[in-house]
């Protein structure tokens, strides 16, 4: 450690920590534009300025390291005229527009102005012209007012990994752009705003929409992927404006899908009133008579129950409590992806934190495309890779990172047992086994190559498995998780301290929903084809959109040819057009509840934004049936609730109880006796594995319910149906207009190439017609017209 | 025909600028070097020519574009035939460049920093070309003129105006 | 012939350039160039050649003066990282004409003292960064590089020894700023010129983030003598703390200007009025700035100063790269100076905001005193400016950027106030 003295007061703090670090730490406050904790140091405002002892200049402290002894002094006469000095070079230039712009209370130029500016510029010259530019749909450039910190260029490089923002010519001609005509092209660009330390990048949709001073502000958890990041809902009165990142919390960014979703809030997709279907469609009713009619359709029937991944810890607490009284043979679906329902020897969710993993010595990423399924996780590893660590990755796409990965391979669905079993081998030859990997790798006849990567990974100190839906949807997923279980045991990765298994749920709250549905738990595809045979009588739905989402829509659309849908929820989704009732449930953003991660961090919101409608929270709407069902209410406040849900999570107790909530883990669930052989792969044919796509701006009913990421969707779209050249150079095919044949028949698709998705592998986006072939293992090809 | 809105590199150029990002820890080191000879090929660094660069290097076009507008020598615009350069910094201020510039102006009719309308000459104001003790200095493509005088000046717009014509 | 006797001797870096053909390897040769350099290879050590550098008290001849042993001997060694050489030859700094003349006259002298650096620091790939717009120097380096390798006297296993070494020049294109070693070595990574901040030092993370030594053309060319005759025979030239010869290059308003090597100490007024044939009018100058434009310029009162670091760091200016700008009783003071804020605020990198903003404006308000113009509080918008630019910022461009203004002032008042309309409008 460093002792120094800062302003006379002896500090102490890590060795190369800068004096502007240790400032923060205690609390002296410097000023400075161009420093951002979570970006590189520039050192180009020169706002920092201190003094130091000793020394005949005044230094930049956020460039300069501490070193033993130093005398600091953040405040003199002489700094005094440095700061003003920097304000008024910064000026010379800047609009003064403070009454017009939307940075107005939250700019640092402007509060600066307030510490040291001048009343009155000597400058009296023009103002030099700049021109904007074009940042990807959320981003309103005013480049006047840019004080050339290089923030967003350092954002761009960094954080984002795209490098399309840069900083043009020099001198006072120097200007920061992006790429002519080209939008930025990450999910991550709504950060930009936040970066800028003035108005010269603004947040698009809220431009001119409100100022910073009229908004209330709503600690939240944003349900829109598992990594649960907290938000800060910002609204005026009912009206959600800005959704936000929360200072100090674990992810200092958001990704764009949560942080723009909130248009659906009050989009027209919105249930916000009880709505029953009469001979000429759905009609608004009233609670009364909707639960009346929902209690003729479920009343004594055989039920199947698909729910969605978003609600909290109460809501589901409350849906089991509907189905242990009302339905007690109801099987549950709360995952539209997965096949195989055997139990894994890992299940879903993060045993690691994001923050553990970035440091851990490997990490592998397996089958998942993560910049579009976690973000910010893709964040963490682009970081890691900035300081030299290595990512490997394999699966059947390399959906565009913006990193330059250490390592990667591209293999298909049906290639995991054999790179599984070649990575086996490898830590075998060197000794490391562990009791039962003999009999798994004698199943399997192939070996892959890409599995030396995954086992060269394996011998390091600490190795972080992140694995994804190729696998998780994998028909033979149970066996393959298995042997990636026998892989880090073998490798000594499973200990308590050093578990690496991680698995991408499909979803927020996975530990919650293994714990409290785990016993009953189907697929949402088996739930469909029971259904469509006669073997139930009705589905009830809760927040969840089998035909737009997941891998089952045909079979979604077979049900609903056969049974009736009672669904209740906030929003609707493209299933909606089968439902006979649909009960108005609270979004996120109107509830107080409790959320948790896929880390297992448990989050509890407590100041919901008011209700703009007639929905409930799911909880209460809940109860309301279990009473119309004829059934004695189990509880009537959310206190009792929350009991309840101790029974499912006994740490909640303790959770709800502890004042360090923030921190507090909840452990992944495991299944140590599910030891599965994979199954024999099929002989090599000339069919394609076929691989569905997952796009931020498009998965998920609250995504397409929000104008501004369907935009943000369009932009961003590749061709529906994408195989790599030398599939159709193999199969002797030009590409253009081809012939795809499945179990759904033969359609024709303009099929688009991309040297980044594995050969053999058809690649489909799931909201085009080809999302039909989402639940297809394998297809075949064929050139001409059908 | 390979120009700066179509540019290819030739085999030779593109065997050049391998063995060149050999001599480099890495290609982007290449990209000073391969832009020198891309306006060699192409007459000025347009977007296409930018691009090419870009895609030649493997690096991103940001990177490329970052470094044309950075140095005075890249040029993103044609220009004349004869791109004269004339030193105005203090050693040749002091020798009369300022004058010999305002001359070369006037001779060819247009301001500084302009072309000629038939395209030939490019009159641009640089600073220190390093060779004060040639004061005043004019640089005409790549090649230094020392103590030059008006009279210099006007020899080599009629040789070159002679040139041209017969071209 | 370098003599022997220290006190005899008349040049280092141009003791052989006036030979005609001197750039062809056979000619040089024949006049001593690599005569050394077996030897060095085979028997001298690298901390030898290190502790002869440091006891010839050479001092970087690029503009900061540092002492170059001292700075090789921060090198680490044994990081597992390679270790860099770049040969400063961007000569941008006006006034500067220096390094053309051994580049162009005298390449093999400069290829063998990166040689020999580079065999003491013990550096695999070394770069010499030359200003693109001396192409023609660029094209005799690179000519006398293919004869170097041709002779085995770079590349594999230079003459039979274990050390091996590449030498590639590297040509900038038109940014003074990439003078600056940081910006240099960023220029070298293929990015714009924009210096970084320091800590580190290149020395312990420079190019690609590897240790890298950055010298000027006439540092690296003085070592094959300081090797040849030793350090403490170098160290005996000149004056204590500043030894050695020195390049001067006079420009401006001499009768015969050009550069001249003489024995750091050479008082100003024996170099101006003995080696360049005295002022162009009259006898006393003007202003002279004595080490380049970034330096404070000196008046009459300090003819006589020696010329040495120390001298004129004493007389509130500095060697710098041994320019010499003289000015006699014609010139313009005004208007050189505010060609001098154009010339900083056209080179500026744009990064630090004092630099980016203030050349500018600093040029704008000379602009518009000259043209009789200028507003009543200018001179103070004048030296707060030039004051609290110099030393806030990355590197010293803005440093040299506010010496000739302060200068101005500080000499010339009267010439400014003549430009101000004392009645505001
Ligand atoms: C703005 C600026 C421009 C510079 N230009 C040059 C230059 O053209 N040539 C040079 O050798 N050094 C130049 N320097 C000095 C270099 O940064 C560095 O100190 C020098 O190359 C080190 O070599 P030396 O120790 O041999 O002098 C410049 C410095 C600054 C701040
Ligand atoms: S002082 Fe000027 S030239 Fe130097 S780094 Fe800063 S802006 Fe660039
Ligand atoms: S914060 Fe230190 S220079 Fe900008």
């Amino acid at each position: 450690m460093t002792t120094l003295f800062i302003n006379d007061v002896e500090v102490t703090v890590a060795p190369g920590t800068s004096i502007l670090e240790a400032c923060r730490e205690q609390e002296v406050s410097v000023p400075y534009f161009c420093y951002h904790p979570e970006l590189s140091v520039a050192a180009n405002c020169r706002m920092c300025l201190v003094e130091i002892e000793g020394w005949n200049k005044p230094a930049a402290s956020c460039c300069t390291p501490v070193a033993e002894g130093m005398k600091v002094t953040t405040q003199s006469e002489s700094l005094d005229k440095d700061h003003k000095m920097t304000m008024e070079y910064l000026l010379i230039n800047h609009p003064l527009d403070c009454p017009v712009c939307d940075q107005g209370g939250e700019c640092k130029l402007q509060d600066y102005a307030v510490d040291y500016g001048a009343s009155k510029g000597r400058y009296s010259e023009g103002k030099r012209a700049v021109n904007n530019y074009e940042l990807g749909p959320f981003v309103t450039t005013a480049m006047t007012r840019c004080i050339h910190c290089t923030r967003c260029v350092r954002f761009a490089d960094e954080i984002a990994g795209t490098g399309d923002i840069g900083v043009l010519n020099r001198g006072d001609h120097m200007s920061i752009a992006g790429i002519v005509d080209e939008c930025l092209s990450s999910e991550l660009s709504g950060n930009l705003p936040d970066v800028c330390p003035v108005g010269a990048l603004l947040d698009g949709p809220s431009h001119d929409v409100s100022r910073p001073w009229e908004l209330t502000r709503h600690k939240s958890t944003c349900t829109q992927c598992p990594n649960g990041c907290d938000i800060e809902i910002e609204s005026r009165g009912d009206e959600v404006i800005r959704i936000q990142p929360v200072e100090n919390s674990p992810e200092p960014w958001l990704c764009d899908r949560g942080r723009y979703v909130y248009d659906a809030f009050r989009s027209e997709n919105r249930i916000l009133t009880p709505c029953v279907r009469q001979d000429d469609g759905m009609q608004d009713s009233d609670w009364d008579d909707a639960v009346q009619r929902a209690v003729e359709q479920l009343s004594g029937k055989r039920i199947g129950m698909v729910i969605s991944p978003f609600w909290s810890v109460e809501g589901y607490t409350a849906i089991r409590l509907l189905r242990d009284t009302a339905f007690p043979d109801a099987q549950v679906a709360f995952d539209l992806h997965r096949r195989d329902m055997r139990p894994f020897a890992f299940e879903e969710g993060f045993v690691q934190t994001t923050q553990q993993i970035e440091d851990a010595d490997e990490v592998v990423v397996l089958g998942c495309d993560l910049r579009q399924r976690l973000p910010l996780m893709m964040q963490r590893l682009r970081k890691r890779l900035g300081n030299d660590k290595p990512v490997t990755r394999i699966g059947s796409m390399n959906y565009r990172s913006n990193a330059d990965l250490s390592s990667e391979a591209l293999i298909r669905p049906r290639d995991w047992s054999a790179v599984i079993a070649r990575a086996m081998q490898q830590v075998m030859d060197l000794g490391k086994s562990a009791a039962g990997m003999k009999e798994w790798i004698a199943a399997v006849e192939d070996r892959h190559e890409a599995g030396k990567l995954l086992g060269d990974a394996l011998m390091a100190g600490s190795c972080s498995l992140i694995v994804g839906e190729e696998i998780r949807c994998h028909p033979d997923a149970a066996a393959l998780i298995h042997g990636l279980d026998l892989l880090m045991r073998g490798c000594g990765h499973a200990e308590a301290d050093a578990d690496g298994r991680n698995l991408v749920p499909e979803g927020m709250n996975a530990q919650v929903l293994s714990a409290v549905f785990g016993d009953v738990r189907s697929s949402a595809g088996d739930i469909f084809d029971a259904a469509a045979k006669g073997e139930l009588d009705a589905i009830l739905l809760v927040g969840s959109d089998p035909i737009g989402d997941g891998l089952f829509p045909v079979q979604a659309r077979k049900a609903l040819d056969n049974v009736p849908l009672v669904q209740v929820g906030a929003i609707t989704g493209q299933i909606s057009g089968g439902a006979q009732v649909m009960l108005p449930a609270s979004a996120y953003s109107e509830i107080e509840g409790t959320f948790i991660n896929m880390e297992g961090r448990v989050r509890v919101a407590t100041n919901p934004i008011a209700t703009i409608g007639e929905q409930r929270p799911l909880w209460k709407v809940m109860m309301r049936l279990v009473q119309a069902l004829g059934h004695a209410v189990p509880v009537v406040n959310i206190e009792e609730l929350r009991q309840q849900s101790i029974g499912f999570l006994p740490d909640l107790g303790q959770a709800w109880q502890s004042d360090a909530i923030d921190s507090f883990m909840m452990a992944t669930p495991r299944h140590a006796k599910a030891a599965y052989l994979p199954a024999a792969v099929a002989a090599d044919d000339k069919s394609l594995d076929v691989v569905s796509r997952y796009s931020l701006y498009r998965e998920g009913m609250w995504a397409r319910a929000s104008a501004l990421l369907s935009h943000a969707g369009v932009l961003h779209a590749l061709d529906d149906v994408l195989v790599h050249p030398d599939t159709l150079q193999t199969l002797g095919l030009q590409q253009g207009m081809l012939t795809v044949v499945s179990e759904q028949g033969e359609q024709q698709f303009n099929i688009g190439t991309r040297d980044d998705v594995s050969p053999g592998v058809l690649f489909i986006a799931k909201h085009s017609v080809a999302g039909d072939l989402s639940n297809s293992v394998r297809i075949s090809l064929r050139g001409g017209a059908a | 025909m390979s120009s700066a809105e179509n540019p290819i590199f030739s085999e030779a150029r593109l065997a050049e600028i391998k063995s060149v990002v050999e001599r480099y820890p890495a290609a982007q080191s290449a990209l000073l070097p391969v832009l020198h000879m891309a306006q060699e090929d192409f007459g000025y660094l347009s977007m296409p020519v930018q691009q090419l660069v870009a895609d030649t290097l493997a690096v991103r076009l940001m990177a490329v574009r970052e470094v044309v507008t950075f140095y005075t020598m890249f040029r993103e615009q044609p220009c004349g035939k004869y791109l004269m350069e004339v030193c105005t910094n203090a050693g040749c201020m002091l020798n009369g460049a300022n004058e010999l510039a305002a001359h070369v102006c006037e001779t060819l009719g247009i301001n500084m920093g302009e072309t000629t309308p038939d395209g030939l000459f490019t009159v641009t104001e640089v600073e220190c070309a390093g060779a004060c003790a040639g004061a005043p200095v004019v640089q005409i493509n790549n090649e230094y003129h020392e103590k030059v005088d008006a009279a210099h000046m006007d020899a080599f717009i009629a040789d070159a105006r002679g040139q041209g014509g017969a071209a | 012939m370098i003599s022997a006797d220290p006190s005899k001797v008349t040049a280092i870096c141009f003791d052989r350039i006036h030979h005609p053909n001197q750039h062809k390897l056979e000619v040089a040769r024949a006049n001593g160039a690599y005569k050394l350099l077996p030897k060095v290879l085979k028997e001298f050590s690298s901390e030898k050649i290190i502790e002869e550098v440091k006891t010839a008290g050479i001092r970087g001849r690029g503009g900061a003066g540092f002492p170059t042993g001292l700075k090789w001997s921060f090198v680490p060694r044994n990081t597992g990282k390679p270790i860099y050489l770049m040969c400063n030859a961007d000569e941008g700094e006006p006034g500067t004409f220096k390094d053309r003349d051994i580049m162009r006259f005298d390449p093999h002298l400069l290829i063998e003292g990166m040689i020999m650096a580079g065999f003491a620091l013990g550096v695999r790939d070394a770069y010499i960064y030359i200003r693109g717009e001396f192409l023609h120097e660029a094209n005799v380096l690179n000519a006398a590089i293919e004869e170097a390798y041709a002779a085995n006297l770079l590349g594999e296993h230079i003459l039979g020894t274990d050390f091996s070494m590449n030498l590639t020049v590297h040509r900038g294109a038109g940014a003074y700023i990439c003078g600056e070693e940081t910006a240099l070595i960023e220029s070298v990574e293929g990015k714009a010129g924009r210096p970084r901040f320091k800590p580190p030092f290149p020395a312990v993370e420079g190019f690609y983030r590897c240790p890298t030594v950055v010298n000027n053309v006439e540092t690296l060319s003085t070592i094959p003598a300081i090797l040849e005759f030793g350090g403490a025979w170098h160290a005996s030239i000149g004056v204590a703390n500043n030894t050695g010869m020195k390049i001067f290059s006079v420009s401006g308003q001499v009768n015969k200007p050009g550069n001249y090597e003489v024995p750091l100490g050479t008082s100003l007024k024996t170099l101006i009025e003995e080696h360049c044939g005295g002022l162009q009018h009259g006898s006393l100058p003007k202003a002279v700035i004595p080490g380049g434009s970034s330096s404070p310029w000196l008046t009459a009162e300090h003819y006589d100063i020696p010329l040495t670091f120390d001298d004129l760091a004493k007389a509130g200016s500095m060697l710098g790269s041994g320019a010499i700008i003289v000015m006699d009783e014609t010139a313009d003071v005004l208007a050189v100076t505010r060609r001098l804020a154009h010339f900083y605020a056209h080179e500026s990198c744009g990064q630090c905001t004092p630099c980016r903003e203030g050349t500018g404006w600093l040029e704008r308000v000379l602009v518009r005193i000259e043209n009789g113009q200028g507003l009543p509080g200018d001179i103070a918008v004048l030296e707060d400016a030039a004051q609290y630019m110099a030393g806030r910022t990355i590197c010293a461009l803005a440093d040299g950027a506010a010496a000739p203004v302060m200068s101005l002032i500080k000499h010339f008042p009267e010439a400014v106030r003549a430009g101000i309309v004392e009645k505001a409008a």
